[in-house]
């Protein structure tokens, strides 16, 4: 059993794969190795450095993912806007929305068949 | 002058506390080729968690004294503190100025003081060495 997958262009073979992860595991396990092992894990200089800055919680330090869609947000805020409306996150709400469009569906149904 | 204990390369992070940029300058000729100061395994490091020696210029203005303390905290043990310049040794042109806390020994203790406005890379390279040797000294106080 080879494990080799051709494609007509290339091959693909875990084993190679493999042997490649554990070739470089054992050489950053190597230079692992040879790091200071004196620092005082406990204290300031296991900290994070940030130019001198204080380093703040990690909540505050990363950009939420609600960043990333700013401009797409901005664009239809106005859509955004009038479809947020209706979620008020009352259930109620929800099952009177859902018996308003099962009737306007089965009045429109209705209508059609005749 | 022998280095016996401290085997590997010395890596020193430069800090500026509010300096004219006159020592920043003089410690960039120190790394050109004239002076090449990387040949011999010294060479400046970009965070104080990989330093041997806190290279300080400037006086240190009231702004950088929890930098300072921080970045000195965050410099692994042995360590040594080396001034460069008037400013960072006693103040300077800025002497008893308003918005300074410093000089340097003031805030953080310092091992290695190298005066002139700015020094000569000459001056900056005997500093390093001497700190060198200090550090050496400290190494071979822990292993023993």
């Amino acid at each position: 059993m080879t494990f080799i997958l051709e494609s007509g262009y290339a091959f693909w073979n875990p084993l190679i794969w493999i042997i490649v992860f554990i070739v470089v595991m054992v050489v950053v396990y190597f230079f692992r190795r040879r790091g200071q092992k004196k620092y005082k894990k406990d204290t300031a200089q296991a900290r994070i450095f940030l130019c001198g800055e204080e380093v703040p919680e990690a909540e505050q330090r990363h950009i939420r993912v609600g960043n990333i869609y700013w401009g797409f947000f901005e664009t239809l805020k106005e859509y955004y806007n009038q479809v947020l409306r209706p979620h008020t996150g009352i259930i109620n709400d929800y099952v009177l929305w859902f018996v308003a469009a099962t009737a306007i569906s089965a009045i429109v149904l209705l209508i059609a068949g005749l | 002058m022998s280095l016996k204990a401290f085997k590997r390369a010395l890596w020193v992070y430069h800090l500026n506390t509010g300096s004219c940029n006159g020592c920043d300058i003089e410690i960039l000729a120190v790394l050109t080729p004239r002076y090449d100061v990387e040949r011999f395994g010294i060479k400046l490091v970009g965070s104080p968690r990989h330093a041997d020696v806190l290279l300080v210029t400037g006086p240190v203005v009231k702004q950088m004294v929890p930098r300072v303390k921080r970045i000195y905290e965050q410099t692994p043990d042995p360590k040594l503190v080396m001034v460069v310049g008037n400013c960072g040794t006693e103040g300077g042109v800025f002497y008893e100025s308003y918005n300074l806390a410093g000089p340097v020994d003031q805030i953080i203790p310092v091992d290695v003081y190298v005066p002139g406005c700015p020094p000569r890379p000459e001056a900056i390279i005997h500093g390093v060495v001497t700190a060198w040797v200090k550090l050496e000294k400290l190494v071979k106080q822990e292993v023993a």
